[in-house]
């Protein structure tokens, strides 16, 4: 049941994202699947995270037309650093948070690049530009949501309280 | 989830996210190909074994050379010894064998010449000489047991060879008629005229007493005369090979021996008495 809402969730935010692009442009440019991955990594179970990451990079492959594996490879391994950050470091500070998704989503894309000028001769470094611009909107936007979930859930714990 | 499970769970990322990172890679790789259409996953798969193959061919490779350049060459090198060993053997034997052969020849000649000779005889082997072979003396593996007496002519197939001098029993001593102290009656088998052949320490002999008048030849023969109350006549004694006029009024010849002297190894001791001496000995005669 666990790992069905955990494949439910991914689904959800990749059809979301897609839904949300096609209205509007800015939502191209946001990573609803990495602030998906953060999540697991910071409120639940940080190896979970990385099935998160896993599971949601083929589902985008599979959206955009791309061969298997690119978005996978790329998720997994925010997936992992985001995970291990959050193993080693506190990550309830704002700007950690920011920092890290940040960082895992220039890895994520970086790593993409890196795999299409490998296997396929080509990338466009227009596609790496686009990237730095949808790290900061991306974190800027998990930095939110993150707030947001933080703000609901201390209120939920002050009224059981 | 309990924070158990969470951390146990955050335990395995490590090899969690390297399996991920694989099942991605495998799935583009059964996907994407490269510029020549191969499909990746053939060539990575290609590019995975190809080490242990080689690392297997070349572990192959050279425990095979380690056999064939050495366990290998270690057996071929026991073998050559053994070979060699065979070889020695053989060559050994072939000498043998070679010997055995020539001595098979002389005895044959030596039983001829035995057949020939209206004698009893004893057959022995040379088993000594005195280190100078001029000095004239050899023993032989036949004594007084065998019927062996002082005195009595030793000959090969040749000819006359010496006498007995002493005798113990199973032994002889042989005196050459090369020997300085020995003297043989002979005479010019085509003139019959007689003298006395001495040892001179030298391979050849001398013929003393043939007076200036006498014709002796180069090339002529000389039997024994049977004078000498030692050897029986008609014993070829050896050769002339110098034979010239003296001032003394007698003629200085030098005699080549017919029995090989210097080589012999096998002769007949004719134990047959000698002839009595009837006629007049010639002068020098050593009995």
């Amino acid at each position: 049941m666990k790992y069905l809402f955990l494949a439910a969730s991914s689904f959800l935010a990749i059809t979301a994202q897609m839904i949300a692009g096609k209205h509007f442009f800015l939502f191209n440019f946001m990573d609803l699947s990495l602030i998906l991955i953060a999540y697991w990594a910071f409120y639940r179970s940080r190896a979970q995270a990385l099935f998160v990451g896993s599971l949601t990079g083929i589902l985008q492959d599979a959206v955009l037309g791309l061969p298997l594996g690119y978005n996978g490879f790329g998720k997994t391994l925010a997936a992992f650093v985001i995970a291990e950050a959050g193993r080693r470091f506190d990550v309830e500070g704002t700007w950690i948070r920011f920092a890290l998704m940040a960082v895992s989503s220039c890895l994520s894309s970086l790593s993409m690049f890196a795999l299409f000028l490998l296997l396929q001769r080509s990338s466009s470094d227009v596609l790496l530009g686009a990237s730095l611009l949808q790290a900061l909107i991306t974190a800027g936007v998990g930095i939110l949501v993150f707030a947001a979930l933080d703000t609901y859930n201390r209120i939920r714990t002050k009224r059981v309280g | 989830m309990s924070i158990e499970m969470a951390s146990k769970g955050e335990g395995r990322s490590l090899y969690v996210v390297i399996g991920l990172l694989l099942l991605h890679l495998t799935l583009l790789s059964i996907q994407v190909k490269d510029p020549s259409g191969t499909l990746l996953f053939k060539k990575w798969v290609l590019l995975a074994t190809s080490p242990m193959l080689n690392g297997a061919s070349n572990v192959s490779r050279a425990i095979s050379d380690f056999w064939t350049g050495y366990l290998w060459l270690h057996g071929v090198r026991a073998e050559n010894a053994r070979l060699k060993e065979d070889v020695r053997q053989l060559a050994l034997l072939n000498s043998s064998l070679a010997q055995e052969e020539e001595e098979n020849s002389r005895l044959r000649r030596l039983l001829a010449f035995d057949a020939s000779l209206p004698y009893q005889t004893l057959g022995a082997h040379v088993v000594g000489r005195t280190p100078d072979f001029l000095s004239g003396t050899i023993y032989l593996d036949r004594g007084s047991l065998a019927g062996v007496r002082a005195d009595q002519p030793v000959v090969s197939d040749g000819g006359i060879v010496g006498r007995t001098v002493l005798v113990t029993r199973n032994s002889c001593q042989v005196q050459l008629i090369t020997n300085a102290d020995a003297s043989v009656g002979v005479m010019v088998e085509r003139t019959r005229v007689p003298g006395v052949a001495r040892g001179t320490e030298n391979v050849l002999l001398d013929l003393n007493y043939i007076s200036n008048t006498e014709e002796v030849n180069v090339g002529d023969a000389l039997v024994t005369s049977g004078l000498d109350g030692i050897f029986p006549k008609g014993l070829p004694v050896g050769k002339v090979v110098v034979s010239q006029k003296g001032k003394t009024g007698f003629r200085t010849i030098r005699v080549e021996p017919s029995a090989d002297i210097i080589r012999i190894e096998e002769v007949l001791i004719l134990l047959g008495p000698p002839k009595p001496v009837t006629d007049s000995v010639a002068p020098g005669v050593v009995k």
